[in-house]
């Protein structure tokens, strides 16, 4: 059984092309649009890593990581960062809360996110 | 001297400075400047005149107050002006960002499906067919540098330009700016060589950026070769910093711009006539990055034979970031 990702991205056709092609990499891929529903998701899924992006409707990202990292249970799942890099004191501040890295939606081809992964994972 | 002339010239026409600021004739500052100069001779004069045919200390002190008044009423307008100026600079500087953000979604969701796309179907499709999505993908990728150039521009503006460190392969960064090049380098009829060096070590640097400054580089040379030239780039290593060197035999830039060419917005002449594409501030972000990363930025030029742009970097060791 191929390892699990969650995706919390609030861009549906981002999250839905993510999904998409994560899974024909044989991963088994779950998405939630905001902040909270994504904490609930982790919480029910256990993935072995979370897509996280920063800017999220009713849980911001860092709230998200706060919630996960306060967590035993989720506190050891790996956090990549979504940005488009809007700010880099934010990636900044969601790094020292807990992600492991993060990376930049625009300059990113899909095939350089697999391998992200396959970097985190690792 | 004729810069100085120039100056005084310009400093007088009025009617382009109000332009320029995007404020009315009336609100330009030198108008208000010069008012105001009028108005403290010709209150002077009257002064003058008042008190040597009055003795009257009222109608003096009443003057005075006047002139007062009119200088601190055109004092305002002066201010208010300048806020005005400073307010609508700001306001652009955040409407460049905000629809920038607002533009990358939308562009990394054309990447993204293409890229799909062809992992998915790109058997089925013919050479024509493949082609012709490649050159979809250039122009939108084409439009995320523009956008990431405006933002990085922004930021520097706003003294929020900030760089990452990380411990970075130099000549990895050359190769994949090579292969992301390969494509337009070879419709243009342009070779592109690199001479790699045994050995270089990693530095540590802001990898994104300096991607950045190389593809400028590069993209330069190709843009401005007339056709049929060739690139030939090197890394070298030595005295513990690394340098990067871009030649072509391009179109060269005019001895007179040398100064000029890392202002931004800066086209050299013979550039803007041969290419129209261009927005000018490629070389000034790169020259931000390099400065603001301890290194240096030169280059060479000989106007119809070639320009040879480098860049040196330090090479850290035992740098208590080192991740």
């Amino acid at each position: 059984m191929g390892k699990k990702i969650v995706i919390i991205e609030d861009d549906n056709i981002l999250q839905d092309t993510l999904k998409k092609f994560l899974s024909t990499k044989g991963y088994e891929v779950s998405g939630a649009i905001n902040g909270e529903d994504g904490v609930e998701l982790v919480k029910k899924e256990n993935p072995n890593l979370l897509l996280l992006d920063i800017v999220l409707p009713k849980k911001d990202g860092f709230g998200v990581i706060k919630d996960l990292k306060a967590d035993e249970s989720t506190k050891n799942i790996p956090i990549v960062l979504l940005t488009n890099l809007g700010n880099l004191d934010d990636v900044q501040k969601a790094l020292d809360l807990g992600a492991t890295t993060y990376l930049i939606k625009a300059d990113y081809k899909l095939e350089e996110i697999v391998q992200k992964i396959e970097e985190t994972l690792n | 001297m004729r810069r100085i002339i120039r100056r005084i010239v310009d400093d007088f026409n009025i009617k382009k400075q109000a332009n320029e600021l995007g404020v009315k004739v009336w609100q330009a500052p030198s108008v208000l400047f010069i008012l105001m100069g009028v108005v403290i001779v010709t209150a002077m004069t009257a002064i003058y005149f008042i008190s040597r045919n009055n003795y009257s200390p009222e109608i003096l002190i009443f003057s005075e107050i006047a002139v007062v008044a009119v200088l601190f009423t055109i004092g305002s307008f002066i201010i208010k002006s300048i806020e005005e100026v400073a307010r609508a600079n700001k306001m652009k500087s955040e409407f460049i960002s905000i629809t920038s953000h607002q533009l990358k979604t939308p562009l990394t969701e054309v990447n993204w499906e293409i890229e799909f796309l062809l992992s998915q179907h790109g058997k089925l499709l013919n050479q024509e067919q493949k082609d012709i999505i490649k050159t979809i993908t250039n122009s939108n990728t084409k439009i995320i540098k523009l956008v990431n150039d405006l933002l990085d521009v922004v930021r520097i503006e706003q003294g929020r330009f900030i760089l990452t460190e990380e411990k970075m392969d130099i000549v990895k960064v050359v190769e994949e700016v090579i292969e992301e090049n390969k494509f337009l380098a070879k419709s243009s009829n342009i070779e592109i060589k690199f001479i790699k060096p045994d050995f270089v070590p990693e530095i540590i640097a802001d990898r994104r950026r300096m991607k950045v400054v190389i593809d400028n580089f590069v993209s330069n040379a190709i843009k401005y070769i007339k056709s049929k030239g060739h690139i030939e780039i090197s890394v070298d290593a030595k005295n513990d910093e690394i340098m990067v060197c871009v030649k072509d035999n391009g179109i060269g830039i005019p001895r007179s711009q040398h100064d000029i060419i890392f202002q931004k917005f800066f086209r050299s002449d013979n550039a803007a006539k041969y290419q129209t594409e261009g927005t000018g501030l490629g070389l000034y972000i790169a020259k931000n990055i390099i400065d603001q990363s301890g290194g240096k930025i030169w280059f060479k030029s000989v106007e119809e034979e070639g320009s040879a742009f480098y860049f040196s970097l330090p090479i850290k060791r035992n740098n208590p970031n080192n991740k």
